[in-house]
């Protein structure tokens, strides 16, 4: 009997450790599997582009980098596991998703639920749209050198250190699923000839082009830089954004926003005050500008004022609430009971006032 | 006899246990798809009805003879007609419930870690595993609970640290009264998951005595916080709109989770950890059903060492096992169907056999209590 038992519990194990033939398919063999590292999406007539890259190899082995055009999600992945017989494509380890033009436009929602119910993506990859199309981002950039995902490593730490921020899928679904509007970093693959002399072989590079605002149904506009500096005033945290004013470079050294509402005599909100701090660090000025402190720090106000108001005036028009303005206008539970419901009425339609106090910190190099 | 007997510490992790498996199921996405941003709260006026079946479990305990259980209590209280009908109605709800946990945690699994797999294979292995365990000594798994538990508790606290960095703890509010009545229907999934520890008064007879229950009010307060804990946390993670849209939000916050730059994921580790639980709490639900039909077919205990035995009325453990196998064929659904039964259909079904079942039980029986007062 306890011979009986071990059997038994040994061949039990067996079985939940792979060792059959209905798990194989599940196995991962270590020195097959090739780690996909970003991935781009495109929308194309009648189904979807997919583009991938495995990231450079050990010793800087050459990216490995394809497309397929397929019906759908699944269907690219089985078609670009056929173009690469000898590699076992494993996704678990994407970093960066791309999303092309088309395809943040129309199949948005798809991918957050292709995510939630993939056993190996991550809510919390970093998705960024193309302007464009994700493929160019993916093949075009890719090269000996560099591939992709290192171009996207260092644009997500310099974007770090300038001031945008990378959002992940989960941050955009969360977003859109609460309050109808999300941002997402905008790129572009941009030729790198003229611009970079010593590569042999010319290629792209990718460069940040401001925010996406995302609908529910998907892209609805890419914001224009300023309005994008706005948002990201209002939303993220800018330090070490560079901002041109009156001639002068300067860099956000520290900032804070507050969006508040102004109430009838029913409580109802009526108006919206976008309150804006931020101190800036000159970093170069041109040499014929004579301006002082005071008027500096006045044509700050007057510059991001604008920003801030264009970025508030594209959620009033799009309907949809990518600044988060009504979590901060609807702030009790009371308010949100009586005027959540009618959100999407009542936000376009309240007047707005921005309010910047905006101070420009280092300016003895303008004193003389 | 003595020496089969299960301590209440170890009972009430034997309980704890079982009951996280249901609570993971359940209660993130259900929760909040009642209550919102509330969900957290709703584990307080759960705390009502839990510790009212608590309490009422206990003044059936209190009444228990040595050895016996809830199934010998009832068929000597209900008569032999009336009892025999109830505890075979027992039975059968134990076996369907043992069979959709069976397929429910097989299709967690396959769906979380094993995507091509089929699910038959894994139910099969486990309920053998759970027959193997229920031939035997009780004490066995209750004593692998205490280890169980230690585990599965560690895991959640090590899941929700790390999540911390993706938190936004502004997600909790702001809460006010017209959060209330969200808040109580929020309530249900948390008394559902509560709920399961009465059914496993069915293996009184093999826990040491006083059998006030006091004990396992602690048991019953730690399971409702920690539901509060995952609920607030995978809130903060994804709010509550996303959270109720998710598959299994819970699972799908554990893959973004990477310990440094050492371990860069950790869902299989945490996912299979809570096999366990299904395992545990399907072992139970198959003891309980052979508790509840032993007292109806005048079956002798089968504690002892022979596990592959048929003798001492485990014969009836084989085909219990067989039934409940059969049942985990009835939910080899479609997942999203699989969902609704799992969100819908059973709790109720469950709330109806052990809230309703015994709240009339214990109607019926109070002129018995009150004569032996």
């Amino acid at each position: 009997m306890r011979r009986l038992l071990i059997i038994y519990v040994c061949l039990s194990l067996a079985l939940l450790g792979g060792c059959s033939a209905s798990l194989e398919a599940d196995t991962h063999d270590v020195e097959r599997l090739l780690l996909i590292q970003t991935l781009g999406l495109d929308s194309i007539d009648g189904g979807i582009e997919m583009s991938v890259s495995s990231g450079l190899g050990p010793e800087d082995a050459p990216a490995l980098v394809m497309s397929v055009q397929a019906r759908g999600i699944e269907d690219a992945i089985a078609r670009l596991q056929n173009y690469s017989p000898e590699n076992q494509l494993f996704y678990a380890h994407v970093q960066y998703l791309l999303l092309g033009e088309g395809a943040a436009e129309k199949e948005l929602q798809k991918v957050i639920e292709w995510v939630d119910r993939s056993p190996t993506l991550r809510m919390d990859t970093e998705m960024l749209v193309v302007r464009g199309r994700a493929r160019d981002a993916v093949v075009d950039v890719s090269e000996d050198a560099a591939d992709i995902t290192q171009r996207l490593a260092s644009l997500d730490r310099q974007a770090r250190s300038m001031g945008w921020t990378i959002h992940t899928l989960r941050e955009a679904a969360a977003a859109l699923a609460q309050r109808d509007g999300a941002l997402a970093l905008a790129v572009e693959a941009v030729p790198t000839e003229g611009k970079v002399f010593t590569d042999e072989q010319q290629s792209a590079a990718v460069v940040p082009m401001g925010y996406a605002v995302l609908g529910p149904e998907g892209l609805l506009e890419f914001l224009s830089p300023e309005a994008s500096l706005g948002a990201e005033l209002l939303t993220g945290d800018p330090t070490g954004l560079l901002i041109t004013v009156s001639g002068c470079t300067m860099e956000i050294l520290d900032s804070s926003a507050r969006i508040e509402a102004a109430r009838d005599e029913n409580g109802a909100p009526c108006a919206v005050t976008v309150r804006c701090r931020l101190r800036t660090g000159v970093l170069e000025r041109d040499a014929g500008e004579e301006l002082s402190p005071e008027a500096l720090d006045a044509a700050l106000c007057q510059t991001v004022s604008a920003w801030v108001g264009e970025a508030v005036e594209k959620a009033q028009a799009f309907g949809c609430d990518y600044l988060g303005a009504k979590k901060a206008v609807l702030t009790s539970a009371d308010d949100l009971a009586r005027y959540g419901g009618e959100w999407d009425q009542l936000f376009p339609a309240l007047p707005v006032t921005v309010q910047v106090e905006g101070r420009v910190d280092r300016s003895y190099d303008l004193a003389e | 006899m003595e020496d089969h007997l299960i301590t209440r510490k170890q009972f009430a992790a034997a309980i704890l246990v079982s009951q996280l498996s249901p609570l993971l199921r359940l209660l993130p996405q259900t929760a909040v798809g009642f209550a919102g941003r509330g969900a957290y709260l709703s584990a307080l006026p759960a705390l009502v009805p839990v510790l009212l079946l608590t309490a009422m479990l206990a003044s059936f305990r209190r009444h228990m003879r040595p050895g016996e259980g809830m199934g010998g209590l009832l068929l000597r209280w209900l008569g032999p007609v009336a009892g025999r009908l109830v505890l075979i109605l027992f039975a059968a709800w134990f076996l369907f419930y043992g069979g959709f946990i069976l397929r429910s945690g097989a299709e967690r699994l396959v769906s979380t870690i094993y995507p091509s797999s089929g699910q038959a294979l894994f139910v099969l292995v486990t309920i053998l595993l759970c027959l193997l365990v229920a031939l035997g000594t009780l004490r066995a798994a209750a004593r692998a609970a205490v280890i169980m538990r230690a585990v599965l508790i560690s895991a959640l606290a090590l899941v929700i640290v790390f999540s911390t960095p993706n938190m936004d703890r502004r997600q909790l509010l702001p809460i006010g009264w017209t959060d209330g009545v969200p808040i109580l229907l929020g309530a249900l999934p948390f008394a559902s998951v509560g709920a399961v520890s009465a059914g496993f008064s069915f293996l009184e007879g093999y826990v040491e005595r006083p059998k006030n229950g006091r004990w396992l009010w602690g048991s019953t307060l730690l399971l409702l916080a920690l539901g509060g804990v995952i609920c607030a946390t995978v809130v903060c993670v994804f709010g509550p709109a996303l959270t109720a849209t998710l598959t299994y939000p819970f699972f799908v916050m554990i893959r973004s989770i990477s310990l440094w730059d050492l371990v860069p994921r950790i869902e299989a580790v945490v996912i299979a950890a809570w096999v366990g639980a299904d395992f545990l709490l399907s072992t139970m639900l198959l003891r309980c059903a052979h508790e509840a039909l032993r007292p109806v077919f005048g079956l002798p205990s089968p504690e002892g060492p022979a596990m592959g035995s048929i003798r001492d009325g485990r014969a009836m453990l084989w085909l219990e096992a067989a039934a409940a196998f059969g049942c985990s064929f009835f939910f080899d659904l479609p997942p999203w169907e699989l969902r609704l039964w799992s969100d819908r259909y059973i709790p109720l079904m469950s709330d109806c056999v052990l809230y309703g079942g015994f709240l009339l039980l214990w109607l019926v029986t109070l002129p018995k209590r009150k004569k032996r007062r």
